[in-house]
Order: structure tokens, then C-alpha cells, then sequence
């Protein structure tokens, strides 16, 4: 099958392409415009944008906590609007099946859940498996566990901690490591209520800040592309800036990744002692070339939060609205999950709603910071649309800033930022940059021998409606998306790395969970015919 | 895992009580399910993917899908979505409660493993051994629990709404209040209520099917109490039957629990309307398919119309199902994916008699395959 998009807008940063030209698909590549050959079909794109698949780093899509969340909520997704079946399942509401069919919509085609305890590796990758047509990734969370805590207590090898970290990357089938709270949740579990970086989680004697060092390193030593994303200690804390501050200055020289940024960029002036501190962490983003962050952007409206981060959760259950909320201690980080309301009339909400916008837009390289709203922590997905819409026009955003709180805006830098994202930009924070992140080398551009996935946008007066409904959305060149439905089901596959693990390391997994659970230590493995796809998996190289 | 395509020659089928072709008894199935006005898929005693093949098929043919421990896993899921739950793993338990609470029977029949690996001593993260403290509020004052060895402190609590007062009292003196009139003796409640409240990580162990709403409601409000001072959360023992890993499933393929219906296209949840015992009763399912995998027995049911079993071999029925095919134990006959109490989630299980006895899965998709519209799109 040979596709001719013609005459299109190409935004393709990855290629530094900006211009009107045409895309040849053959299967599911990008080709060369070939000599002599008749397309099978012919797009006649004039007038529309050409994008390759979007990529979301960061969205808690699918497993344990989320389908907790689920349960928890079910009068969320009662209400949910029926629509023609075209494809099973989709019309209910919350599933995995409207997860793939909406982010395919609006253009996505690869898309990351970040939180991911390896006991339940199993389930996430079964949850991913029924989320059609985008390819998907699990990052693997440490760095609370029993194991990893012992073998930074024990002043274990960095070769050891590598090793382990590879171990954990194969056996649950990760695409990276992911530290929630490093220690924090542990000390949780000792009933300490509050954990920052330099505090020592008790039976081990370990800080943070070791923690976070020795998993960065070894992340790094194993060759997986992402580097260790790290959400940090005292998410949600007025003054917590200094936490990421902090953060930031350790990662030394090593790349470290730092999840929704914005939930870390609060100062203690003001008023209500709650304020914007983004501009103090935008300026330390910008010094810091080894590290990433992605925004975490809040919008107004219902949630639920949903984190792995269970001190935090627990500290937060008094917000939740409606008013229920579970907290579960897991075998290494577990989850707590809490129904939230943001309100822009909120003062508190308020002030984070700019403290995102102001990342975004005093974050000098679009390169480094990655478009999320944590979802559905800052907000669900399907807000991407009007966010897009805010980054890309100066005026809307001025119009939204006039219906906060005045007091709000004031502990802000919000309304005097002119900044305005270009399509390039938002390709940029959207594809190639985070096919770089994760080490996609065949997506996130729309170069001879990428992927087929390519997002045709139709642009008009109304920025939120072009990216909310994708004029065309082919995944591995096979058309999924029409005017903005999708047309069908195909499924995707989850990316994992596979670095080199020591027999000796298997040896010593085995002894461990069988001395301390009384488990066989396979009991986290996902066997690839369990999840009940074909080819449910791909491998992504490693590269050092 | 075996293909649908490698299905045994020797599976066992029969239609109205005479042998069948799988073949055969797939079409008849099909067939009763598409000319039902409201088909109820109930049991699902079946592994991930057999449930996951069920829930596709409900919403085929506008079924309710249910399973037959609900009534047991909506009272502790009734807790989770009302006023929210604390809870904890099989291996945090094991290695960190210093308070075991346990609470009415069944505890070892639901859970073999309990003594093994739940009421030794915990080893704690530092490696002190710091003993394990276990009380138990049962039934009756001379219950104990066989084989084990070590010292449980029993305090006969009752069952039903005297377990839920006794509960209550034990709550009121965890936070210091007044108890007017309390079945336990105050002195034993506030030793008990002592020792809950210097754990410093506890745990409260029970099975819904013997605990009743009011239980667990006040079990759940105690454990939040609790968590204002020190640490303590629950371990509420799975139902059989693969019942957590079908909850899990029916979660993420719809959004909502079992006892939800597609009848009206997109998945309803209603704990009443789709209660399966009740349609029947009710007559308002004219056809039902029972599905269980692991053996557990067959409804008492007397009056459905038309009634297909997918089921193991040996199970009795009260009449003879119209369509019947047996079907293997995931774990045993073929590889599977099921709930594991032992470890709290979802895990690959190695077939350890392997055989060719057909998954609930492949059925499905055979009984499928013979349904009108059989192109329609799979998932």
C-alpha cells in the first residue's frame, strides 16, 4: 500500500522541516518520494498540518491504581455519552478501550504510563494490551522497595544497584525507571508524615538524595535512553520549589528527568503564604542542560488523583472531593487515590494553574520541557486541546487569567508573559523531543524510515478544535482516524528495553523472595502470551 | 498457552444431555444466547482472559455479566467507593504487621495460607524479629484457628449486627470516647483498643462473605481512626473463583464491577437490577450461561429457560444444562492469568498438569464465531 499526502504543512522538527510538501507511506514507513510509482491513494492535504504521532511521556492510563480509581468512581463515568459502535467497548466510558480510541483522536499514537510497581507489572501490561491503536510503555517504579533500599543500606556495588535495576527493566518489561518520593514512601510506613530529600528513612539509614543518585546512576550505567524520572519529595507543599531546587542541583551531571514540575513550583510568599516560584525553577531548568521536566499543567474541573506517591496521598485525603479516597501500602510503593475538584474561583488551584502556563512558556528550550497534565492528576487527557490553545495564543490565555482570583494572578508572573508557541514548538514538546527522551528513533519525525504514524490537523480560528479532532490519524500507515472518530481497532504494542542482566543477579532474586515472601521471584514476569495480543511487545535498543 | 485452532478432538460437549460436537454445542449456545431478550453471563469463575472473552461477549449479545461471589466482593467494594479503604499486600503484612487483626470466620478456608504466611513473626526491614501480636475477634470465645501454634489473643465478638455494635464500641474507645453499654466488658475493650493503637503497622484480616455492610463500614471507619496516630490497614481476603481478577478486568474493559448489563449498548452498572440470583428469580433472563473453570458447584437454579454451562467435568446439576462443554482449570490445564492471594495481584500461572481441555476463552470464541453478525470487529 503506497499513501501520497499531498501538499501538506509539514511539521516535523525532528527533520527541521516547516513547509509545504508532500509524505509517501508505503505500509507502515515513511518512504522517498518514489520514482515512477502510482500511489494506491492520494491524500489531497492543501490546507492541512502534518505532524508525526504524538507522544505523552507521562499519563496514567492503565493498571492497578487506575482501575482503582475506576471503582472508586463510578458515578464519573455513568453519565457518559453513547455514540455509533463501531469498535467494541468503546463506548464505555473510562475503559482502556475510550483511553486508545481518545488519545488516536486527538493525534496521539505512543503514549507512557509512568507508574508502574513491579508486582504489578502483570496487570498494567494486560490494561495496555486492551488499549487499542496507540503503542504504549510502563515505567517501572524503585527506590521504595525493600530490596533496593537494603542495597543502598548495605553499601552494595553501584554494579550491584545496575544490575538489579536491569533485572527489574526485563522482568516486569519497562522502558524505564520511575522514583516516586524516593524513601518517602517508606518512612510512610514507619508513620513519619512528611519526608524532603535529605531525610532518612528509618530501619534503613538511606536519604533521598542516595537513593536518587544511586538509581540515576544506575539507569544511566544500564543503557536505557530515559533517563531515571523522578518524582520529587513534598509534591504540593507551599515552598516546595526548594525540594526541586534541591533536586536539580544533584543530579550533578548525569541526565534526570523530573515528572509534573509544576506540582514543585510553589514559593510561601503572599498573602495566603502560596505562590509562584516557576520563574526561580525555570531559570534552574534552563541552567541545568542534563535535565528534562514535563509541566504537569492543571486544569479546571473534576479528577481524581491518582499517585504512587502514598505519603502525599494520604497527607491530601482531607481535600478529597467527593469525600473517599484509598490509600494502599504496597509491597513497594503501592498507591493512594483522591478524588479532586480544581476551581478556578480557588486561590490555591488558581495560582497552580499559572505556575504551569509560567514553566511552559519562561522554559527557554521546548526541547526539555514535555507537554503533560500528569493525568489525570493536573487533568484528564482530553484537556491537551485547550491547553495547546493557551501556550499558542497570548490573548486567550489573557482572558482565562482574568477570571482568576486577582490575589491569585498577583503571586504570579502569569499575565506578563507575551510568549507564544508555534506549531514547530508544539511538534517539538509533542514528537521529537520525546522520541528522543525515550529513545524512539523511528517516531516522534517524519523522515524516510519513521514509523507511519502521521497526524493530519486541520487548523482554523479555534486552535483547541484542530487538536481535539485529528482530520486524519494514521498508526503504522494504516488509517485509524477519520474527521476526528476513530474507524477502527488495531493494536499496538508496549516498547520495553532489555539490558544485559547477570545470572548472577537472577540467582539473587530468587533467594531474596523466597527468604523474605516465601515467593518464587517469577512470580512478577509477563510471559508474552499471557497478555493475549500478538507481538504485545517491541524492543528498544539500548544504547550504551 | 494452546491456539483456538488446537482445541482437543476429545473435548467434552453435550446438548441436552447427549453428547455433541464442540462444534455442534458452540452453534446451539450461540444461538439460545442471540435469540435471548436479556442473556446473563454469571460464574465466570474463569481466568483473565476467559473473563475479558465474557465481558466482549455480554456486550455482543446485550448481556449482564456477573459472578458468583458477588454479593461477597460488592460489600467490601461498597466500602472502597462510599467512604474509601485503607489497604495493604499479602507481603507487607507479612513482613511488617506487629498487629494482626483478625476478624470473623472463614479466614483459613478462604485463605490456606494464612498461617504460613501471615500470623509467624514478622522480620522487619532493620531484621529485629519484633514478635507479632494477633487478636482475634470471633464468632465464639473457643474458636481457634488449626495448626497453628503461637498465642491468639480471641475475644468472642459475635457475628452480624453483634459484631458490628462490638466493633462500634472498640471504635468509640480508640478515640476515647464514652461507651454506654458494650457486649465486651470495658476493660477488654480497652486493652484491645491498646494494643490497636500501639501497632506500629497493623493489619486487619477478614472475608466479606461472613461479614454483613455494617461490619465493614465500621472495620474500615476503625482503620482510619487508627491511621490519625500510628499505622494500620486492611487485607481483605480475595473471593475464589478468580473473583478479585475478574473485578480487575470488568474495571478496565467497562468502567464499572460485575453486575453491570449492555443491554442499552453501553455498559450499565445497577447491583440490584443485575444481580444474577435475582434475574433468575425473576424470571427476567430467559437465558443463562454459567461459566465456572475452577470447579466451584452449580447454581441451585431451577427455573431458567435456557441454560448453558461451560464447567469441569464432575459438576452436578440440579437439571441437565441445555448446552453443556467442559472446560480446563487455568493453572492446572492450561496456562492462565488469575488473581493470586498469596501475592496480592495478577499473575501468570504455568498450566501443572497440562492438557487439552479447552480455556473459557476459546469457547467463547468458538460460541462467538456462530453468533449473527460474526464479523462484527472483536476486541
Amino acid at each position: 500500500m503506497l499513501i501520497h499526502v499531498k501538499g501538506a504543512h509539514i511539521v516535523d522538527p525532528g527533520n527541521k522541516r516547516d513547509a509545504i510538501g508532500d509524505l509517501w507511506i508505503r505500509d507502515d514507513q515513511i518512504v522517498a518520494p518514489p520514482h515512477g510509482a502510482k500511489a494506491d491513494e492520494t491524500v489531497e492535504a492543501m490546507g492541512l498540518v502534518a505532524m508525526a504521532g504524538g507522544i505523552d511521556i507521562h499519563s496514567h492510563v492503565a493498571g492497578a491504581n487506575v482501575n482503582t480509581a475506576r471503582l472508586l468512581l463510578p458515578e464519573q463515568h455513568q453519565a457518559h455519552t453513547r455514540r455509533p459502535a463501531a469498535t467494541p467497548i468503546s463506548n464505555a466510558g473510562w475503559s482502556t478501550f475510550q483511553t486508545g480510541c481518545l488519545y488516536a483522536e486527538m493525534g496521539f499514537t505512543t503514549v507512557v504510563e509512568p507508574a508502574v510497581a513491579p508486582h504489578r507489572a502483570l496487570h498494567a501490561h494486560l490494561e495496555l494490551a486492551d488499549t487499542p491503536i496507540i503503542d504504549k510503555a510502563i515505567l517501572t517504579i524503585l527506590g521504595n522497595d525493600d530490596f533496593v533500599l537494603g542495597l543502598i543500606r548495605s553499601g552494595e556495588s553501584a554494579s550491584v544497584i545496575r544490575d538489579h535495576v536491569a533485572w527489574t527493566l526485563q522482568t516486569t518489561r519497562g522502558l524505564g525507571i520511575k522514583v516516586i518520593n524516593a524513601g518517602g514512601v517508606a518512612a510512610f510506613k514507619e508513620n513519619m508524615r512528611g519526608f524532603s530529600f535529605d531525610d532518612m528513612v528509618p530501619s534503613y539509614g538511606v536519604t533521598s538524595r542516595q537513593i536518587v543518585k544511586a538509581l540515576q546512576k544506575a539507569v544511566h550505567e544500564t543503557g536505557a535512553p530515559h533517563p531515571l524520572h523522578v518524582h520529587c519529595n513534598n509534591l504540593g507543599m507551599p515552598g516546595n520549589v526548594e525540594t526541586a531546587l534541591t533536586t536539580i542541583a544533584a543530579a550533578e551531571d548525569l541526565p534526570l528527568h523530573l515528572a509534573h514540575l509544576q506540582f514543585y513550583g510553589y514559593g510561601k510568599e503572599g498573602p495566603q503564604g502560596f505562590s509562584s516560584a516557576a520563574p526561580r525553577l525555570a531559570e534552574a531548568v534552563n541552567a541545568a542542560k542534563n535535565v528534562t521536566i514535563d509541566v504537569g499543567q492543571v486544569m479546571f474541573g473534576q479528577t481524581v488523583t491518582i499517585s504512587s506517591d502514598v505519603l502525599r496521598q494520604f497527607m491530601a485525603r482531607g481535600h478529597a472531593r467527593p469525600k473517599k479516597y484509598v490509600i494502599i501500602d504496597g509491597d513497594s510503593n503501592g498507591g493512594g487515590i483522591v478524588p479532586y475538584e480544581y476551581r478556578a474561583g480557588s486561590f490555591h488551584n488558581a495560582v497552580q494553574f499559572a505556575v504551569g502556563l509560567e514553566l511552559f512558556l519562561l522554559i527557554d528550550d521546548p526541547s526539555r520541557v514535555f507537554f503533560t497534565t500528569d493525568h489525570p492528576n493536573g487533568a484528564p487527557f482530553t484537556t491537551y486541546p485547550e491547553i495547546f490553545a493557551l501556550l499558542m495564543d497570548k490573548d486567550l490565555r489573557a482572558q482565562w487569567v482574568s477570571r482568576l482570583p486577582t490575589e491569585a494572578a498577583a503571586v504570579t508572573t502569569l499575565p506578563s508573559l507575551t510568549r507564544e508557541f508555534t506549531l514547530y514548538e508544539i511538534a517539538t514538546m509533542t514528537r521529537a523531543a520525546p522520541a528522543r527522551l525515550l529513545g524512539l528513533r523511528d517516531r516522534g519525525h517524519l523522515g524516510v524510515g519513521a514509523r507511519a504514524d502521521v497526524a493530519l490537523y486541520r487548523p482554523g480560528k479555534d486552535i483547541a478544535e484542530m487538536f481535539r479532532a485529528a482530520a486524519r490519524v494514521y498508526k503504522d500507515g494504516d488509517l485509524v482516524v477519520r474527521d476526528g472518530a476513530v474507524t477502527h481497532y488495531r493494536f499496538g504494542r508496549a516498547l520495553q528495553v532489555t539490558p544485559v542482566v547477570e545470572a548472577s543477579m537472577q540467582r539473587r532474586m530468587t533467594e531474596y523472595y523466597d527468604a523474605r515472601y516465601g515467593l518464587p521471584s517469577d512470580f512478577m514476569r509477563v510471559p508474552e502470551e499471557a497478555v493475549g495480543r500478538p507481538q504485545p511487545f517491541e524492543t528498544v535498543a539500548c544504547t550504551r | 498457552m494452546a491456539r483456538i485452532d488446537q482445541i482437543g478432538a476429545e473435548a467434552a460437549a453435550s446438548i441436552d444431555g447427549v453428547p455433541a460436537s464442540l462444534e455442534d454445542a458452540a452453534a446451539a449456545a450461540a444461538q439460545l444466547l442471540a435469540r435471548s431478550g436479556q442473556p446473563l453471563i454469571a460464574g465466570l469463575g474463569a481466568d483473565i482472559e476467559g473473563a475479558r472473552a465474557a465481558i466482549a461477549l455480554a456486550e455482543r449479545v446485550g448481556g449482564v455479566i456477573e459472578h458468583m461471589h458477588s454479593a461477597a466482593l460488592m460489600r467490601d467494594l461498597d466500602c472502597l467507593r462510599e467512604t474509601g479503604v485503607m489497604l495493604t499486600t499479602p507481603g507487607e503484612a507479612r513482613v511488617r504487621a506487629d498487629v494482626v487483626l483478625l476478624l470473623g470466620d472463614a479466614l483459613l478456608e478462604t485463605w490456606p495460607a494464612l498461617n504460613d504466611r501471615l500470623l509467624g513473626p514478622p522480620v522487619r526491614p532493620d531484621g529485629v524479629e519484633v514478635g507479632r501480636r494477633i487478636v482475634w475477634l470471633a464468632s465464639e470465645a473457643d474458636a481457634t484457628v488449626p495448626g497453628f501454634r503461637g498465642d491468639i489473643n480471641v475475644v468472642a465478638a459475635g457475628l452480624g449486627i453483634t459484631l458490628a455494635a462490638n466493633l462500634a464500641a472498640l471504635r468509640a474507645r480508640v478515640k476515647g470516647r464514652p461507651v454506654a453499654r458494650a457486649e465486651i466488658p470495658l476493660p477488654t475493650l480497652d486493652a484491645l483498643a491498646a494494643i490497636l493503637k500501639s501497632a506500629r503497622f497493623g493489619v486487619a484480616v477478614w472475608t466479606a462473605a461472613r461479614l454483613g455492610a455494617l461490619e465493614l463500614e465500621m472495620l474500615n471507619g476503625l482503620v482510619r481512626d487508627l491511621n490519625e496516630s500510628t499505622r494500620f490497614s486492611t487485607l481483605p481476603l480475595a473471593a475464589p473463583d478468580n473473583g478479585a481478577g475478574v473485578l480487575a478486568t470488568c474495571g478496565w474493559m467497562t468502567g464499572f464491577p460485575m453486575r453491570s448489563g449492555f443491554g442499552v449498548g453501553s455498559p450499565l452498572h445497577d447491583p440490584w437490577r443485575f444481580d444474577a440470583e435475582r434475574l433468575i428469580a425473576s424470571g427476567e433472563t430467559d437465558c443463562a450461561l454459567w461459566i465456572s473453570a475452577f470447579g466451584a458447584p452449580s447454581p441451585a437454579w431451577r427455573s431458567v429457560l435456557n441454560f448453558i454451562a461451560l464447567c469441569d467435568r464432575a459438576t452436578q446439576f440440579a437439571e441437565e444444562p441445555n448446552v453443556r462443554i467442559v472446560v480446563g482449570r487455568p493453572g492446572v490445564d492450561h496456562d492462565g492469568v488469575v488473581y493470586s492471594s498469596d501475592t496480592g495481584t495478577l499473575v501468570a500461572a504455568t498450566a501443572s498438569a497440562p492438557s487439552a481441555a479447552p480455556s473459557v476463552a476459546q469457547i467463547i470464541a468458538r460460541i462467538a464465531a456462530y453468533l449473527p453478525d460474526a464479523s462484527a470487529g472483536a476486541c
